[in-house]
């Protein structure tokens, strides 16, 4: 727990399947306040590490470190409880609940156990969807909403449970350029909050004007990590996401 | 919302009122309904609020039924002392089962809950403490009033149990298990320590039942006290009045016996008939039961039924 530690820290992470490698050797870090941005042709393993960091799944070999602590060996609840967020690819809404309750349950869990109290949660869940612009749907069925607005649901969830690092897993994907832009706009006042962010993205144009930092994955390997601008010029980044020049 | 509660009152005391009319047949249909009500409600704790549908409840019954007597016939314990043996032994196999069986998902979990009755049935008919295959014979009560005043008590502790769950931190989190148990351990609830909760509990009740059922008819025997066909019964009643509800299951119950005490009036096969036919009818018409008929149909008129229909489109 010691203050000089970065906020996340993966050592070696390696992830197989049946003989297939998913995931090699990843190592990275992230420091407080920071949003990162992962990106990688598909199949690469991007979602896979969201599942590790998040404790859907369990490394084959490597170390995850939070605020300086291991945690690859903790259950998903037992990660939210310390301050790690995630949201889903496919988005993961409970649906029989109205919006608002979804996003009370983020409140009344998430971080250091989340609130006790049924009616300060649901002040707080009107809140988060106020800031994700939810709030005139807070009453319908959460599988009543249109795919932008699941995903407005799925922001507004994870950011009631007050994490301290937030995983967010294609957001973006599917959003016209109009909706990219919000979602855009609104990764960057959840930064401006304290939160840190590793936004995994498919798409590269939205993720440039946002990212601090970039990492790239190819194959389950670690390609490329620093500035967007430099990173995106890297011969090895342009190869993996267009293939090899042919002369 | 409190003044809701004061409504309930005048049911209450009309409930309780009961066995002063002095009717005998009515006071033991009255016994048996509020104690199916009881074990419908506590199937509700698990199966209506997480949605883990248990076939294996029944063994808290028998487990009550067997603790009550072994305390009574075997050991001259007074009756509290055999409902609270019975409830302990609930505890402890339900705490001992759960964490094993709570981790299967769907049909997988509701078929290894098949097994449970018949395997705690054939373990007490080699007992002998529970007087094997012969069973126990308790101390003869005539007593129909205390016995029916018992039973309502404790549904209606079930059901201020399960009113406190539908508004707690705790019944949010079942509920959230039930609609995506994936994302509410991503959100941070620990889906185990609950589940396992919501079964002991549920336990508790079930067993409770099973003594006060098992004094009140003064023999048990193993196929007697762990009976599947109480499962299915559980089941049904909860999921015709309204599983993860307040009152549904308890409505449900009173709805069904008293269809099944009118119907087995007349010729028997032709009631199991229409029993039948009644489940059928309220599945397809009727998925979130009969509780939700009333807000339902207000709402939205014949087309209720329809938009029923259609939710079936799994």
């Amino acid at each position: 727990m010691s203050e000089t530690a970065p906020l996340f820290e993966a050592r070696g992470l390696t992830k197989r399947f049946q003989g297939l490698v998913a995931l090699s050797e990843v190592s990275f870090r992230l420091e407080r306040g920071a949003i990162m941005g992962l990106i990688g042709p598909n199949g690469a393993g991007k979602s896979t590490l969201v599942s590790l960091i998040g404790g859907a799944l369990a490394p084959d070999a490597g170390e995850i470190r939070f605020e300086g602590a291991r945690i690859d060996h903790l259950p998903p609840f037992r990660r939210a409880h310390l301050g790690i967020g995630r949201t889903y690819q496919l988005t993961k809404p409970f649906p029989g609940l109205s919006v608002l309750d979804n996003v009370t349950l983020g409140a009344l869990f998430g971080a250091g156990g989340g609130e006790r109290d049924r009616a300060k949660a649901r002040e707080q869940a009107r809140e988060w969807l106020d800031f994700v612009g939810l709030a005139p749907q807070a009453a319908q069925h959460a599988d009543h909403l249109g795919g932008p607005d699941r995903k407005r649901l799925e922001f507004a969830k994870v950011l009631a449970m007050r994490p301290k690092l937030l995983l967010l897993d294609e957001v973006m994907a599917g959003l016209t350029p109009a909706e990219t832009d919000s979602a855009v706009a609104l990764i960057r006042r959840i930064r401006d909050r304290g939160m840190t962010v590793l936004v995994i993205e498919h798409v590269v144009s939205a993720i440039r004007r946002l990212s601090d930092r970039l990492l790239v994955l190819n194959h389950g390997q670690l390609i490329a990590e620093g500035e967007p601008a430099a990173v995106l010029r890297d011969p090895r980044v342009v190869e993996a996401y267009l293939g090899r020049r042919r002369a | 919302m409190k003044w809701r509660w004061l409504a309930l009152a005048p049911v209450l005391a009309v409930l309780a009122g009961v066995p002063w009319l002095g009717d005998a047949v009515l006071i033991q249909f009255g016994i048996n309904a509020l104690l199916i009500a009881t074990l419908a409600q506590s199937w509700n704790i698990l199966g209506g609020f997480t949605g883990y549908v248990s076939f294996g409840n029944s063994a808290f019954y028998g487990l009550g039924a067997y603790g009550t007597a072994i305390a009574m016939a075997q050991w001259h314990q007074p009756f509290w002392l055999g409902l609270a043996l019975g409830a302990v032994l609930a505890v402890v196999v339900a705490a001992v089962l759960g964490g094993p069986i709570l981790r299967l998902r769907g049909p997988y979990f509701a078929i290894v809950t098949l097994g449970i009755s018949a395997a705690l049935s054939a373990l007490f008919a080699n007992l002998d403490i529970a007087g094997k295959n012969i069973g126990l014979i308790l101390p003869l009560t005539r007593d129909d009033a205390m016995f029916y005043e018992l039973s309502l008590g404790l549904l209606a502790a079930a059901t201020v149990a399960v009113a406190w769950i539908a508004r707690s931190r705790f019944g949010i989190a079942l509920i959230a298990i039930r609609e995506n148990e994936d994302a509410a351990a991503a959100v941070g609830v620990d889906a185990t320590r609950y589940k396992l909760a919501a079964l002991i509990l549920a336990a508790v009740f079930t067993a409770l039942a099973g003594g006060i059922h098992a004094y009140w008819i003064t023999f048990i025997d193993p196929a007697g006290s762990f009976d599947t066909t109480l499962d299915v019964r559980m089941v049904i009643m909860t999921m015709f009045g309204g599983p993860g509800t307040v009152f549904g299951p308890v409505i449900g119950a009173f709805v069904l016996s008293a269809i099944y005490e009118v119907l087995a009036n007349g010729i028997s096969t032709a009631a199991a008939l229409f029993f039948g036919l009644v489940i059928l009818l309220a599945v397809i018409f009727l998925p979130k039961g009969l509780i939700d008929l009333g807000g339902g149909f207000r709402a939205l008129g014949w087309r209720y039924f329809l938009a029923n229909i259609e939710r079936h489109r799994l």
